[in-house]
């Protein structure tokens, strides 16, 4: 059975100043025990897709199963099987990190044992045992969001949603939190999160989907998005070119020493030897995924109607 | 979860929510004691002494109510400023238990000020084991009362920036206007009934009566100053307020 089903997902912020159409008819499926990334700009939808499924949020037509319940009409159920790190959430001012992580497990049902083990275990993976006794309002914005962090992955619940979960964190922290995320996924729970950083989308999930203005533009996995923006190889320039004489062969960016070109493999020869001929610097590469996500996601802006890309 | 799992979370609740904050932050007492003291003072400075014990009384009675206006600053503050309401809701756990956690951390954190004035309260008047037993039953459904109200308001809130002066109209016109540091004899015979406008007049009656202070007759409506009308009241009260609140409660956005 699939862990998440949507189905036409579609939402509607009605404010008084304006209508913001924030998902539009979205379809996704997510397998157990995945660990699946969001992947989109500020705006693009991803908050409120997982504010739906989780049942936080009304959808405005559409649905979404969890685990083959309807969030709308079950939400009771659904509740009971899962764990949420909302945005920009915020831990109790004057709780610890193990107290956050043991109470919440406590409220949660689980026995003094029980949650006294998570807590050690969560805690010591994500490297936060020097802070575990230090109230929140005392610790960094990162070790803030890393509490929460702990004391939602320390449910184990089955469905586990984090959004944007390594806001605010160092390079460090962030790889510990990734770690103690797989090894959730590892025991078995599916987990939903959303990024907006490639490196983690790219690093961690095992599947991710590029959402753009409430369309889906991609669901897979990360090396076939790199594949499926048709651009196999990178080129560095030295500076020399102009942007209009590399326009025709894919990408150009500006970078800080000269002009980068995503493109084919076949143009690669040619386009050596003319830089060569001109004594133009020249590094070869392979795309990252922050370029396919940046030409996928371009095309959609520039293309006015994003879902005839999905 | 069982019944007996959500009771056991909503007193987790309210050790780590009311009991851990109230221990950590000692200023938060002086908070709570400081409003219906000063008040209680300037009564013993300007009053007769028999109005005193009305004063202290009105202590108490502030310090239950107070317990409503708690509850509407963290309900809204848990649900828009720390998303906390959402992760606790987003779990077995159920609403109405997040509620009830919350409701009873406030009486953690007012309990040391109730205390406080039931001991200045024994000092002026003779506070017998049913007298004291008739007070808790009276702070208990204010605090229900007060609490349910509360929550309440709460959910119409979508910005921290309306919590304040809501808050400040609704408690202040529920604890401060109404005899509640004042006996209702000093309201002109003819009006009395139109205190029982505010839930909180029925409170500070039965207070009254269960301290054995003298209660005015109302003409207009005399039966208000029965005590089963007046605890049926507050009780019904409760329920509606509750009710109505579970119906708006932002679990989840429309
Ligand atoms: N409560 C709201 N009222 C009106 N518009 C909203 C609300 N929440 C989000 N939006 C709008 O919906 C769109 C999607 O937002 P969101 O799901 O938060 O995106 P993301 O999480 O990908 O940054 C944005 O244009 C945002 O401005
Ligand atoms: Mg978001």
């Amino acid at each position: 059975m699939d862990a998440l089903v949507a189905r036409s997902l579609s939402k509607m912020y009605r404010g008084r100043h304006r209508t913001v159409p924030a998902l539009d008819n979205v379809d996704m499926t997510i397998a157990k025990g995945r660990l699946f990334a969001f992947l989109g700009r500020n705006g693009a939808g991803k908050t409120t897709f997982i504010k739906i499924s989780s049942a936080l949020l009304m959808p405005t037509a559409g649905s979404v199963q969890l685990f083959g319940v309807d969030v709308v009409d079950h939400a009771r159920e659904v509740r009971e099987q899962i764990a949420i790190v909302p945005q920009e959430g915020k831990p109790f001012y004057h709780l610890t990190p193990r107290e956050h992580v043991e109470e919440y497990l406590r409220v949660r049902g689980a026995s003094a044992e029980t949650a006294r083990t998570r807590a050690d275990e969560i805690l010591e993976g994500m490297g936060m045992l020097p802070y575990e006794e230090i109230p929140a309002m005392v610790l960094s914005g990162g070790l803030q969001q890393r509490t929460l962090v702990a004391m939602v992955l320390a449910t184990e619940a089955p469905f586990l949603f984090l959004d944007e979960p390594t806001l605010g964190m160092d390079p460090f922290a962030r790889r510990q939190v990734w770690e103690v995320i797989r090894r959730a996924a590892r025991k078995g729970s599916t987990v939903l999160l959303t990024t907006h950083y490639l490196d983690e989308a790219e690093q961690l999930s095992e599947e991710l989907a590029v959402i753009e203005g409430g369309h889906v533009l991609y669901q897979g996995e990360a090396e076939a998005l790199k594949s499926k923006v048709r651009r196999e190889v990178r080129l560095q320039f030295g500076y020399g070119f102009t942007a209009q004489e590399l326009a025709s062969y894919g990408e150009v960016y500006a970078e800080r020493n000269g002009l980068t070109l995503l493109t084919t493999r076949n143009h690669v020869e040619e386009l050596t030897r003319r830089a060569l001929e001109r004594k133009i610097a020249v590094h070869i590469g392979p795309v990252t995924l922050e370029e396919a996500f940046l030409t996928l996601v371009g095309r959609a802006i520039e293309d006015e109607d994003p879902g005839a890309l999905a | 979860m069982t019944w007996k799992s959500q009771a056991n979370a909503i007193f987790r609740i309210c050790y780590f929510n009311g009991f851990l904050a109230l221990r950590r932050s000692p200023i938060l007492l002086v908070a709570i004691v400081l409003t219906p003291l000063s008040f209680l003072f300037f009564l013993y400075v300007i009053a007769p002494r028999s109005v005193l014990p009305f004063g202290i009384v009105g202590g108490v009675m502030f310090t239950a109510l107070f317990t409503g206006n708690g509850m509407m600053n963290d309900c809204a503050y848990f649900r828009l400023e720390r998303q906390l309401q959402q992760v606790f809701v987003s779990s077995p756990l159920r609403p109405l238990s997040w509620i009830l956690g919350m409701a009873l951390s406030e009486l953690a954190w007012t309990l040391p000020a109730l205390v406080l004035f039931i001991i200045v309260l024994g000092l002026v008047v003779p506070v017998g084991a049913l007298t004291l037993l008739a007070l808790v039953g009276v702070i208990l459904l204010t605090w229900l009362l007060s609490a349910s109200l509360g929550f309440l308001i709460s959910t119409f809130f979508r910005q921290l920036r309306e919590i304040w002066p809501v808050g400040t109209v609704v408690f202040t016109s529920l604890s401060v206007l109404p005899p509640i540091f004042y006996p209702l004899a000093a309201i002109p015979a003819g009006f009395r009934w139109a205190a029982f406008v505010s839930p909180s007049t029925y409170a500070s009656q039965l207070a009254d009566h269960a301290v054995g202070l003298p209660v005015p007759t109302i003409s207009v409506v005399p039966l208000l100053s029965s005590i089963p009308v007046e605890a049926t009241g507050m009780v019904l009260l409760t329920l509606l307020f509750t009710l109505v609140a579970m119906r708006l409660a932002r679990w989840r956005e429309p």
